[in-house]
């Protein structure tokens, strides 16, 4: 069908696409008159090079990976001061390329560096450190004599190539446009690679992306790295074209300002943080082109004004505000799509050739036991050595009360919480100590009691985020395209075409899944635990917000997980009858402990169990006991 | 026929996506105690909230003592005469007893200010334990007196309706009998109640009406005298297996261990 | 030694006046601001102004000049026009931002840093601005001349870090005030008007910065586009190392990065590096964050590995 065959008619274009745009930037910019392009717009179309290439990789940061970072100017700076060492006759002499791939190097290592603290920190805390970054950048660092040249700045000789050197801003130019065009293609691969894909997922929910095998700690470093190397290359091209740049180049305010653009832009859109950018730049010579030279300086208001505005009215940012308006006309041109089947056609799938396969186990032999374990939170004990054992083949219930331990419990067992005590053993293999994304690739899943999806992206992005380890390339593979990350693609994009084919969700493949309905994200998420062919699926209260009618269905499509595909299932539910109408075998917790197992319909029955659902009306005599 | 002193009609809420209440309709009677019971997720919380103002209704109305009070906040409901017993009890962990209390008393201070020395007087004589310990911080306190603090502090207000959002959620059985106590004493007040309760049984020995919810939508209403073992069972959407035990907690309902004293003051 | 401590505590005084506002919008609305430090240097850049006799640009008409006022008055409009920057933030964009997540609210505010900052550049230029001192002199300690400012500084500082809550128990709003920093729902379901008190403490965290950047200007006697901004980033730091809610805990932070900060003046002076003051605290912050989200891991590992293996041997 058309959807298969799109990635490969993509393809085709795109290779000439890039590389006839590169020529162009390379050419174009030194054959223009001076008329069209004086020496004075060509350096100020470098600086909007430079600032997009800085704005992409901000939005790399807080656009794909949702780490904020106030001080990213300061890793530009870098990059140009490293340039103009490396370059500077009086310092290392070396090539002009050797400058740039240097500033690549230092601007991720520095950026790796700020990075490790960031791991432990979160939002605002992370905030407060890259704007002291910021400005240990800009009043300390680069103003050290070595680096920034004391007051006179930092003098970065032209760049040569072969022996020719390259002297007109329109030269610059040139090389400013090919290195934003050589970015704006790394981070179109980087969207469409594992690595991208990663970062979403971390930024969505970093338990989630947890779940799908997603290392989060290693993505958040490499997100600060990959962002860092981007912004020394901004920095570099800074350095060229403006020949001398002290520490004030790279100022507190520019950090600020990079934030401003990439916010209005729209977060996560690449065209919209460029043109935003390029906006910006071009803006103080516009405003003075129409206004005068009195206005001078008033740009960095607008921007500024523009931001807070943004920010209360289309927190999407400009990209934001046009998709909405086009999505808009669309619904009222087409009217709404059909509603996809809440009884979706589970495809059978094999285990993915990128993943290890899952060891031989034996019908009734234990998939999932866990012994003993218990969480404490402060002077609660949520779980209080609880022990379970789930047999290959067959659906385990786990039913309680509100507050019984039952998500503690499968965060004990899925490694989103260390338990204070016990042992979970996942075929055979005891995982206690290992992180939720090592035992995802043992062949466990599982769902979330509100939806455990990238919510801001489509369907289809959330299939192949859910194939993570199914797709095993590096990272240097995910930005260039070139090697193993092809093979592994098209593997997991059948994958997931297969799966939406399947589930029904035809017309909703490039919709995001914020935008359906709670049944049917539900369904999604069901996919995406399936689509790995995992050993275990854990379903925490799929049935949630459900219709009844839509919960019979769902009764079905777990028979169907269990007979169809042979999962193995753990199942959390309050839905009394339809826990009852699919377990083999019922767990009851309450109170932290679990107090009854055993053949569902005959468990329910116990008085303990009776009392933990129901409660008790207050009597003076248990109260004394 | 008098207009009841709460009327809900056909209201709709969710959060995002997610839409949990389809259509929830029911009238609390001045001077009645009305439960709302379900399992979790039949939206009984959600149903609160709409009712407190903390959730926005989709569609559908809430009239307080007459008024359109639908799109109000949750701060002029409370002005108007409504109070809250939040869910876990939420009270100032930070404040003293007696801060707490004049913090409850916010909207009537503003009225009259010397209406809150006799408040103050009459919620420490209902609760003498808030008396003896009214300087001491309230999140040291048990959660029964916690219980009582926040009972306390909703009644100091002087409303005609409180909201009382699952109150033994995580009360040990000694704290779910003092706190049993205490909504029995404000029972008859004949201030007007909405209770909700996780604890089915002993939601029902207090209340007089019921409203059972299931997957968003209110199934049965009517008063706790006329339910039987199988009604709830059905309504509450606990399969034929429970039904049994649901008539024990009935049973323990027609025999009500604490109750005492007459309902006359409802109007008949 | 003595004169270490002393230069310390005088500039952590001011750290801890701007840690305070921090402190007081973070309590009462979950949020921090970035924006402050340029809220401060405008009520600065307004006092300069009126002390200085203002020549009111108004067009069409002959522009009218305003009597030179006491420095006083000027602080006092500096402060009240801080607050209503701050208020008018709160109404025109945070009210509007609706229940999104602090990281968005701090964002805007650093869209209204840069909107002072540029503003400020545009109509005031690069070049320093002088306001002089209210009072000169005062007490030499450890041969440290200490002005009047100064030591107001320092006692404001330590009077709102461990008496702000004691004030505000005395009335029913400032109840309403600490209620709401813990726990802001619970607080509208007694009446009280959560966006009042979120307007109020938006106002009273700007005016805090105002009396910071007034009360440190007279040691340098000059100001300039962003000048506050600069002390501002050490008050934030001094608050994220007090606990971020703690009151007193910005008192301790402001005065520990402040000597911190003479100490490393005083003995690596030798190392010529420039910008020394922020390096400091960069290293200070990033010391105390990591310890403190690393100790009680430590420590729970040190508790957990005994049971382990007693549990193994049993």
């Amino acid at each position: 069908m058309t959807a298969v065959s799109r990635p490969a008619r993509t393809r085709r274009l795109r290779v000439p696409g890039i590389l006839i745009a590169l020529v162009l930037a390379a050419v174009l910019p030194p054959t223009l008159g001076a008329a069209v392009l004086s020496d004075s717009n060509a350096l100020l179309a470098s600086a909007a090079c430079a600032f997009a290439i800085a704005a992409i990789s901000l939005n790399m940061l807080m656009g794909y990976a949702g780490q904020i970072s106030l001080g990213q100017f300061a890793f530009v700076g870098v990059g140009a001061f490293t340039t103009g060492i490396v370059t500077s006759p009086e310092q290392l002499r070396l090539p002009w390329l050797a400058g740039l791939a240097a500033s690549v190097v230092v601007g991720g290592l520095i950026a790796f560096l700020v990075g490790l603290p960031a791991l432990r920190l979160r939002g605002l805390y992370l905030a407060v450190v890259t704007v002291s970054v910021a400005y240990v950048g800009w009043l300390s660092l680069f103003r050290v004599e070595a680096i920034g040249g004391g007051s006179a700045g930092k003098v970065t000789p032209n760049p040569y190539i072969g022996d020719e050197p390259i002297t007109s801003d329109t030269g610059f130019l040139a090389i400013a446009a090919v290195l934003l065009i050589l970015v704006w293609q790394v981070d179109v691969n980087l969207t469409r690679s594992r690595l991208g894909r990663a970062f979403q997922a971390v930024k969505a929910d970093e338990q989630v992306a947890a779940s799908f095998g997603i290392d989060v700690t290693r993505y958040k470093l490499l997100a600060f790295t990959i962002s860092g190397a981007v912004a020394g290359i901004a920095g570099s091209i800074i350095g060229t074209a403006y020949g001398t740049v002290t520490a004030s180049t790279f100022d507190y305010a520019r950090s600020l300002l990079l934030v401003v653009i990439v916010v209005i832009g729209g977060l996560g859109s690449r065209w919209g943080v460029v043109s935003a950018a390029i906006f910006a730049t071009l803006l103080p010579n516009t405003l003075v082109w129409i206004f005068g030279p009195g206005i001078r300086g008033l740009d960095l208001v607008i921007n500024a004004a523009l931001l807070m505005y943004t920010l209360a009215q289309h927190p999407g940012g400009f990209a934001g505000a046009i998709e909405h308006f086009v999505e808009k006309r669309r619904q009222r041109k087409g009217g709404a799509a059909p509603l996809p089947p809440t009884r979706p056609n589970l495809p059978a799938l094999t285990r993915p050739v990128g993943m290890p396969a899952i060891p031989k186990t034996r019908a009734g032999t234990a998939v999932l036991t866990a012994t003993g374990v218990s969480v404490r939170f402060g002077g609660l004990q949520a779980v209080d050595s609880a022990s379970l054992r789930v047999d290959r083949g067959t659906i385990v219930g786990l039913m309680g009360p509100n507050g019984a331990g039952k998500t503690t419990m499968f965060n004990a067992i899925t490694g989103a919480l260390t338990p204070d005590t016990g042992r979970i053993e996942l075929l055979g293999v005891d995982v206690s100590a290992l992180p939720t994304h090592r035992r995802t690739a043992l062949g466990m899943s599982r769902t979330f009691q509100l939806i455990g999806l990238a919510k801001g992206q489509s369907v289809y992005e959330n299939l192949l985020i859910a194939q993570h380890l199914a797709a095993p390339y590096g990272v240097l593979s995910a930005l260039t395209t070139i090697g193993p990350s092809r093979f592994y693609e098209r593997d997991v994009r059948a994958r997931a075409d297969e799966v939406i084919d399947g589930l029904g969700f035809g017309r909703y493949r490039d919709t995001q899944v914020a935008r359906l309905s709670h049944g049917q994200q539900r369904i999604v998420e069901i996919g995406c635990a399936l689509v790995t062919s995992p050993e275990l699926v854990m379903l925490d209260e799929p049935s949630a917000g459900m219709s009844p009618a839509a919960a019979e269905d769902l009764a079905a499509t777990l028979r169907d997980m269990r007979d169809v595909l042979g999962r193995t299932i753990l199942l959390i539910e309050h839905n009394v009858p339809l826990v009852l109408d699919v377990s083999d075998e019922l767990y009851v917790m309450d109170a932290g402990r679990v107090i009854a197992n055993g053949e569902p319909v005959e468990v329910v029955t116990r008085p303990e169990v009776v009392t933990a659902y129901l409660g008790v009306a207050p009597s003076r005599e248990e109260a004394r006991v | 026929m008098t207009t009841p002193l709460l009327e809900v009609r056909d209201i709709t809420a969710g959060f995002g996506a997610t839409t949990v209440l389809h259509g929830v309709s029911f009238d609390v009677p001045q001077g009645s105690i009305a439960g709302i019971f379900g399992l979790n997720g039949a939206g009984k919380s959600v149903t609160m909230k709409v009712l407190g103002g903390s959730v926005p209704a989709r569609s559908g109305s809430v009239h307080f003592r007459g008024q359109d009070i639908t799109k109000l906040s949750p701060e002029k409901r409370v002005a108007m005469g409504m109070g809250h017993v939040p869910q876990g009890r939420q009270v100032f962990p930070g404040l003293t007893v007696e801060e707490n209390l004049r913090l409850g008393a916010y909207t009537l201070r503003r009225k009259d200010k010397k209406r809150y020395g006799p408040a103050l007087n009459g919620v420490f004589d209902r609760f003498p334990i808030l008396a003896q310990r009214r300087g001491q911080l309230a999140g040291t306190m048990s959660g029964g007196q916690q219980a009582s603090l926040a009972v306390g502090r909703a009644l100091i207000n002087e409303p005609d309706l409180i909201l009382v959002d699952e109150p033994s959620a995580g009360l040990s059985p000694v704290a779910t009998l003092e706190l049993d106590e205490v909504l029995q004493a404000v029972a008859h007040t004949g201030v007007t109640m909405v209770l909700v309760e996780q604890n089915i049984a002993f939601g029902l020995s207090l209340v007089d009406t019921a409203h059972l919810m299931q997957t968003g939508t209110v199934v049965h209403s009517g008063p706790v005298g006329e339910l039987d073992d199988q009604t709830l069972a059905t309504h509450l959407g606990i399969g034929r297996v429970l039904q049994a035990a649901a008539g024990s907690a009935l049973a323990a309902r027609q025999a009500p261990p604490v109750k005492k004293g007459s309902r006359a003051r409802r109007p008949a | 030694m003595g004169q270490v401590l002393v230069l310390g505590l005088i500039s952590g005084g001011i750290y801890a006046l701007f840690a305070l506002g921090v402190v007081m919008v973070h309590r009462g609305t979950g949020v921090l601001t970035f924006a402050n430090g340029e809220v401060g240097t405008a009520g600065l850049f307004l006092a300069a102004l009126l002390v200085d006799g203002w020549t009111i640009p108004v067009p069409f008409i002959d522009n009218p000049t305003l009597p030179a006022l006491p420095w006083a008055l000027g602080a006092l409009a500096a402060v009240a026009f801080a607050a209503l920057l701050g208020c008018l933030f709160e109404v025109l964009v945070v009210r509007r931002m609706g229940v999104s997540d602090p990281v968005a609210v701090a964002v805007a505010t650093v869209g209204l840093a840069l909107f002072l900052l540029a503003s400020e550049l545009q109509i005031f230029g690069e070049s320093p601005k002088e306001l002089a001192a209210p009072v000169t002199g005062g007490p030499t300690i450890f041969g440290v001349i200490v002005t009047p400012t100064q030591i107001a500084g320092l006692l404001l500082a330590i009077a709102l870090g461990f008496g702000l809550q004691a004030v505000l128990r005395r009335t029913d709003f400032g109840l309403g005030i600490l209620a709401a920093a813990q726990d802001p729902a619970a607080v509208r379901l007694v009446g009280v008007p959560l966006s009042r008190i979120s307007l109020t403490i938006w106002g009273a965290g700007a005016a805090l910065a105002a009396i910071a950047a007034l009360l440190v200007e007279p040691t340098v006697g000059i100001l300039y586009p962003g000048y506050a901004s600069e002390l501002y980033v050490v008050g934030l730091a001094a608050a994220v190392i007090g606990g971020l809610n703690s009151l007193p805990g910005a008192v301790v932070g402001g005065c520990v990065l402040g000597i911190a900060q003479s100490a490393a003046t005083r003995y690596l002076s030798d190392l010529h590096l420039p910008g020394l003051h922020f390096v400091v605290v960069l290293v200070v912050l990033l010391v105390v964050m990591l310890g403190r989200q690393l100790l009680p891991e430590l420590i729970k590992r040190m508790d957990t590995a005994p049971s382990r293996a007693a549990e193994v041997s049993a």
